[in-house]
């Protein structure tokens, strides 16, 4: 399997490689049939032998102000929980957030290999790249691994010259541009709580309580879903962290125990 | 995941000076999704007499209803408690019966037998009995019980002191665990009171 150089090719087109076969057009890549009898079956085994759990919630949104974007901490093996304290938003660079959902490692790396590309296009074209681009750079890298078992989640948050851009990509190769995503096991949690709270003109502290209160939602119903509810906001400036709060503690403080009335009384028990 | 992690518990029960603990998490889901969060895990049958079941949740109460039947037909016949050790071998021959087709559960059957000696013992999901002498453990949660029932035990607590170990250990190991917590439960039993608490956990 040959890995993914494309970073590393100049963008001028090899002398000499024309088709003779195809006038005009320079020669298109062509589709390899895979060497199975069951087409619609055989990618399965693949992404089986990782088992993508996605185990987490993320969730981002653009307002007014720019893009919001919050995430949990917990990292599960199946019933176990493995952590308590993932970092899950990945900083690509000063200006661009990535959310990572599914394999810890597989987020990780990509989210680093799109930081270096991202650099390289600065470099070549003397500007930043826009959140179009680089999102486009990694569905493309995704797309071409489709079926080999990666298992990504991920949103690209970002502030470019057009103001705030928000996609989510994920390893099925799926790219979709919007306004509000959720992203993990808890995200119907969270979509509830964000979709019936989310305005426009939210104010910068408005939007951080409502990205927190989505997370702490879900993580109160996913069991996958836990530890420490970050807010991070993305603005004209580059991004900030907001706030990193145990949910544990977010759950008392939005749910406080109020001491119930008694409503057995403790019996005494003849002694034997 | 298994039919056993379904649900989601964990459970312990624990042996101190002339008195018991028995405790359990109080979340009810459905895989990974959480339904409830004041489930009842923990039955009491007389005085001197609890049973936790940890596993799928209606095998968990269906069971527990006949087992109410059987000890009534017993207080009514014999006109009188039944001693734990007794009932544990009424458990345990009412899941043997059902050997080829089980009920997915583990109970903890803890109490007071003759002269206040607390009783704990454990079964798996056909009835075999476990008798132990410090702690029985069950649930989603019971590799993590182990170890930390283990690293906080020794013999002969008082009450008190019996509640915040068994406490301790509960709450560290569900913390550890996707599918059971929530809060806690915890019943201390000694010949002369029974005191039940519901501890203040993680939410999530």
């Amino acid at each position: 399997m040959k890995l993914d150089t494309s970073g590393l090719e100049s963008a001028a087109p090899l002398f000499g490689v024309t088709s003779e076969l195809v006038d005009g057009f320079s020669s298109a890549p062509s589709f390899e049939l895979p060497v199975t009898t069951d087409f619609d079956g055989f990618q399965k085994e693949a992404i089986q032998m990782v088992k993508p759990a996605r185990g987490t919630t993320t969730l981002a949104f653009i307002f007014k102000e720019g893009v919001m974007v919050a995430a949990d901490s917990r990292a599960s093996m199946g019933g176990y929980i493995s952590s308590q304290s993932v970092k899950k938003i990945i900083e690509i660079n000063p200006y661009m957030l990535g959310t990572m959902a599914g394999g810890a490692a597989d987020c990780q790396f990509w989210h680093r290999n799109l930081g270096i590309k991202c650099r390289l296009h600065e470099l070549a074209n003397k500007r930043r790249i826009s959140v179009t681009g680089a999102s486009k750079l990694l569905a493309n890298i995704l797309y071409s691994y489709r079926g080999m078992g990666l298992s990504v989640g991920t949103m690209i948050a970002g502030w470019d010259e057009t103001g705030p851009g928000l996609y989510y990509v994920d390893s099925e190769g799926g790219r979709l541009k919007g306004t509000r995503f959720s992203v993990g096991s808890g995200s119907p949690y969270a979509y509830g709580v964000l979709d019936s709270g989310y305005r426009y003109d939210l104010s910068i502290e408005e939007a951080a309580e409502l990205a927190r209160r989505a997370i702490y939602h879900a993580t109160f119903r996913d069991g996958a879903s836990g530890g420490v509810a970050s807010v991070y906001y993305v603005g004209p400036n580059g991004w900030k962290k907001l706030s990193g709060d145990d949910v544990g503690e977010l759950h008392y403080k939005y749910y406080p125990v109020m001491p119930s009335t008694v409503e057995q009384e403790m019996v005494e028990v003849a002694g034997a | 995941m298994s039919i056993f992690e379904y649900n989601g518990s964990a459970l312990i029960a624990m042996v101190g000076k002339n008195c018991f603990a028995i405790a359990s998490d109080r979340r009810l889901g459905v895989q990974l999704q959480t339904i409830a969060t004041d489930f009842q895990r923990i039955y009491k049958f007389h005085d001197r007499l609890f049973m936790g079941l940890s596993g799928l949740a209606t095998d968990a109460q269906t069971l527990y209803q006949r087992l109410v039947f059987r000890h009534k037909l017993y207080q009514l016949r014999e006109e009188r408690d039944m001693k734990p050790e007794t009932f544990a071998s009424l458990v345990s021959a009412l899941l043997y019966e059902k050997r080829f087709g089980p009920y997915f559960c583990q109970p903890v059957i803890a109490g007071l037998s003759d002269e206040n000696k607390p009783f704990i013992c454990t079964m798996d999901s056909i009835g075999a009995k476990e008798l132990a002498k410090d702690f029985v453990v069950a649930g989603t949660a019971s590799e993590s019980l182990y170890g930390a029932c283990e690293a906080v035990f020794k013999p002969d607590m008082e009450p008190e002191e019996l509640f915040e170990t068994v406490s301790q250990a509960l709450l560290s190991s569900v913390d550890r665990d996707c599918l059971s917590g929530w809060g806690g439960h915890i019943y201390v039993v000694t010949p002369t009171e029974i005191k039940e608490r519901i501890l203040k956990g993680r939410m999530d």
